[in-house]
């Protein structure tokens, strides 16, 4: 089995975001870059699939930091490495990449590919659903465990209240996956330097092929709301001031 | 003479029984790798000397001491009882009657051996009256049979002698023996046949101590002084570096460890002195360093099996519960090394993935942005936006201080202010400092003493090419764990910097008169030496002089200086779990400076430990009575407001 995972760099979020000066992007030029977390899972996920019925992973990472990303992925096992070159200081489009990933899945002849279910830059979840549809493959998004049997693959969903559904379906397909069925494991230092020699293969995006439906129009960074308070860090004190606030609330009786 | 030949057998016999008992060792480490311990042998026989000679570690706990010292000269006197015992027979016609043999020998004998049952008697009463909690653990069994084995051995050497003298030997000589042949006499004991009887006896039982040696803790009669002899020489902070001959960073199997380290399981006495000081043991985690070796001991005895060394003979939990703080080390008389075994060991581990997710998180974190915490690097420096000066950046302009901030100095809230105080106190001074911004990576110090050696690498490299690219004369650091990096582990690259902590820095330039303070009313405090700044590279003073040049009276802890009690945090822990912690080894801490019941600041002179202790005291809920203040907190400016010393009720 042939499986393509898909990698995307996100801007960590404990970083300080800005506004670009256009005001419809955040300043990418100060941030770090992580990879996303499901797409981590993704990552987890096709190597536990190649450890447990052997498979080709070809890991495809996009956005900045994409090449530490991919040793990293070498690490863990995956066989080829691919960084898709992707508009600079730009957040990575779903509409945008679907394309390219679709023609690379047909170029390395995977048989599944596997993405995060979402990213902090598609929290629709698109992606997957994206390459199925240009793929014209099966697709089933919020994964959290994957089975396969030859051609045959149990996919597990996750419902609310912990309720899971279990779906069979036929490769190839394209999967979102929320978690794998195993947290992704450490990789040390030393493995790490050692696959720092890993040759990293280079792709070039496709057109993406739509038209663009909307665009931002304003971003807007969350606003202090000033309502809070600090009472401090004595316990009396802040069960003084407690209970003077709910009394002047009209919470409660002082 | 008759019994010549009966002797030759019965001492070949017990000579090749004792090397048949020990052949799985000698195997065993003659198939080890090497080790380098072959150099500076001068410097090594003075250890040996001061270590055995002197008694130096033992004495530390005086009864044992004392009692071990009387034993061992007592052994030492009653060989010659020995040399005598099988050369007369086994060389008809040996005698060390010529040189004294039956005079003041047989003086000292008689004395020594009364000295040594005197000595056996200090051990039974310390080891089953006394039963101090360092021998749980240790085997009950095998310290008993020793036990009865000297007493047979002295006793029959006296009632020997003492048969002589009834059959008219002279006793002048030996007043015990004497006493002891009156007492023979009234029991009608015929002379030759008490003197055959407690003769076989005497050698008997020597023979029986030599067999039974390789099987218990008593080989230490003959490898403590090697052990001691081929301990390590480098400095207490530089971790063993991975051999280049081993294929993987790490250990899982015995016959991967070196021959010292193999050394060291055998040499072991398990007078549980490393597990008294352990803060794992004490908190109630599955490590004590004494079993740690001795399990490694039994299981390179009962030679090759089934069970994994990692995980197995050895369990994870084991692994993770140490600090590194090297109490272990430093309370072994014998010189054992633990933590090397537990860093090669947690090597493995790490290589393999096994590790805790909290671990997990800190590793992830400090191999994407070079800090536990998952910040940004940009952030490092944000603690120098609220200072009232600009810091240079050495990365820009020549300073003569490269400050190291570290990791918590830069990004813990609850250090920052802390970090500020150094910073204005060096600007007092008058000191031209700068640091690295976003360049510094953590140092890796606790990093590589978890088992990272990859992780531990690129840090380090990378501090090092940011650290050389700049001009200075010194670095400073913040905190003694990245002291111990730059100074000892960036050795391993070729790197010799000249690193100070911040303590010997401000001693120095108080020393100098450049920093005028604020001098305190004697109020007294206490203050906590961390491993990494006393233990591992020897900070004692420089924080004491601190101390007393703001003013202040210091009341030591029972445990101070080489002695001092780990927080807790060290050697990856703080990135760890409190799973079976019973008592917190900070809380530990925190109760001994309670019970000095004079001091009201409780000092500490590393990042880590103010948060430690920080939380330690809200956890007990003491925060009124005892209060966590970095030694930079104690010293202020004349040119600014003098410190509000807290109330202290004295119990």
């Amino acid at each position: 089995m042939n499986i393509l995972v898909i990698l995307r760099m996100i801007p960590d979020s404990a970083g300080e975001l800005q506004l670009a000066e256009d005001g419809r992007s955040i300043d990418r030029e100060w941030l770090d870059f992580q990879l996303n977390d499901f797409d981590d899972h993704a990552l987890e996920e096709a190597i536990l699939l190649k450890e447990a019925g052997g498979a080709k992973v070809t890991a495809v990472a996009v956005g900045e930091g994409a090449n530490r990303v991919l040793q990293m992925a070498a690490a863990r096992g995956a066989d080829e490495v691919v960084a898709l070159q992707s508009e600079e200081d730009a957040m990575i489009s779903s509409r945008e990449i679907a394309a390219s990933i679709a023609a690379m899945a047909r170029a390395k002849s995977a048989d599944l590919v596997l993405c995060g279910v979402q990213s902090s830059e598609d929290v629709f979840g698109q992606l997957a659903p994206y390459v199925g549809a240009l793929l014209d493959w099966p697709h089933v998004s919020g994964t959290n465990r994957i089975v396969a049997n030859g051609a045959v693959l149990r996919v597990t969903q996750e419902r609310g209240a912990g309720v899971a559904v279990t779906y069979e379906l036929a490769t190839p397909a394209v999967l979102g996956v929320q978690t794998a069925s195993k947290a992704p494991r450490y990789v040390s230092g030393s493995k790490l330097r050692e696959a720092s020699k890993t040759p990293i293969g280079r792709a070039m995006p496709e057109s993406s092929g739509f038209e663009r439906s909307a665009e931002i129009i304003t971003l807007r960074l969350p606003v202090q709301g000033g309502s809070g308070e600090n009472l401090g860090g004595n316990a009396e004190t802040v069960a003084d001031r407690l209970v003077t606030i709910l009394a002047a609330k009209g919470l409660a009786r002082n | 003479m008759a019994s010549t030949l009966p002797l030759w057998i019965l001492v070949i016999t017990a000579f090749a029984l004792t090397a048949w008992r020990s052949r799985r060792y000698a195997v065993a480490l003659a198939n080890a790798p090497a080790a380098a311990r072959f150099d500076r042998p001068m410097l090594r026989l003075q250890g040996v000397m001061v270590a055995i000679g002197m008694h130096r570690k033992m004495l530390r706990k005086p009864l044992s001491g004392v009692l071990h010292a009387i034993i061992f000269i007592s052994f030492f006197v009653l060989l010659t009882a020995t040399i005598d015992a099988f050369g007369s027979r086994l060389f008809p016609g040996f005698s060390l009657a010529p040189i004294g043999g039956e005079t003041w020998i047989a003086a000292l004998q008689d004395i020594f051996s009364v000295l040594m049952l005197v000595g056996v008697g200090l051990a039974l009463y310390q080891r089953y009256v006394l039963r101090p909690a360092r021998f749980d653990g240790s085997s009950g069994s095998d310290a008993a049979i020793i036990y009865v084995l000297i007493v047979l051995i002295v006793a029959s050497l006296l009632l020997e002698a003492a048969a002589r003298i009834v059959g008219g030997a002279d006793g002048s000589w030996r007043p015990v023996a004497s006493a002891l042949a009156g007492l023979l006499d009234r029991a009608g004991m015929s002379a030759h046949a008490g003197e055959e009887l407690f003769y076989w006896v005497h050698v008997g039982a020597i023979l029986a101590f030599l067999v039974y040696i390789p099987g218990s803790k008593h080989r230490h009669m003959f490898l403590a002084a090697p052990n001691i002899y081929f301990r390590s020489l480098e400095p207490r902070g530089l971790a063993p570096a991975v051999p280049e001959a081993r294929e993987a960073p790490g250990i899982d199997s015995l016959g991967q460890f070196d021959w010292k380290q193999q050394l060291d399981l055998l040499s072991c006495t398990e007078c549980g002195r490393c597990q008294a000081v352990c803060p794992a043991h004490a908190a109630g985690l599955p490590l004590s360093p004494k079993l740690l070796i001795t399990d490694l001991r039994d299981a390179l005895a009962a030679g090759p099996s089934a069970a994994p060394l990692v995980g197995g003979v050895i369990s994870e939990e084991t692994l993770w519960a140490c600090t590194t703080c090297r109490a272990c080390m430093e309370a072994c008389p014998v010189e054992i090394e633990h933590l090397p075994k537990i860093i090669d060991m947690r090597r493995h581990l790490v290589d393999e993935g096994r590790v805790s997710p909290g671990l997990q998180e800190a590793l992830s974190n400090l191999t994407r942005l070079g800090n536990s915490m998952g910040k940004p690097s940009k952030m490092r420096a944000r603690w120098t936006r609220e200072l009232g000066f600009p810091v240079k950046d050495a990365r820009e302009e020549p300073v003569d201080v490269l400050w190291f901030v570290g990791d918590y100095a830069s990004y813990d809230p609850r250090v920052q202010e802390i970090t500020r105080k150094v910073a204005e106190l060096l600007t007092a001074a008058g000191v031209d400092f700068g640091i690295l911004f976003d360049a510094e990576r953590n140092s890796g110090n606790d990093v590589r003493r978890a088992g990272e050696e990859g992780l531990f690498e690129t840090l380090a490299q990378s501090n090092i090419d940011e650290i050389k690219a700049c001009s200075f004369n010194r670095i400073m650091t913040t905190d003694p764990h990245s002291l111990n990096a730059l100074k000892n582990d960036y050795q391993h690259f070729g790197a010799a910097f000249e690193v100070l902590h911040y303590t010997a820095l401000l001693a120095e330039l108080i020393a100098a008169g450049k920093l005028d303070l604020h001098v305190a009313d004697g109020a007294r405090v206490t203050y906590h030496d961390p491993c990494y700044l006393g233990r591992y590279n020897g900070g004692f003073d420089a924080p004491r002089e601190l101390i007393r040049a703001a003013g202040y009276t210091l009341h030591d802890m029972p445990r101070c200086r080489e002695n001092s009690f780990c927080c807790g945090a060290g050697g990856g822990r703080i990135w760890q779990g409190d799973d079976g912690v019973t008592e917190r080894p900070s809380e530990n801490r925190i109760r001994e400076a309670l019970s000095l019941g004079d001091v009201a600041y409780f000092v500490v002179a590393c990042p880590k430990d103010k948060v430690m202790y920080t939380a330690a005291i809200d956890a007990l809920g003491v925060a009124d009575r005892l209060k966590v203040v970095d030694i930079a907190e104690l010293l202020v400016p004349r040119t600014s407001q003098a410190l509000e010393m807290p109330t202290v009720e004295t119990t």
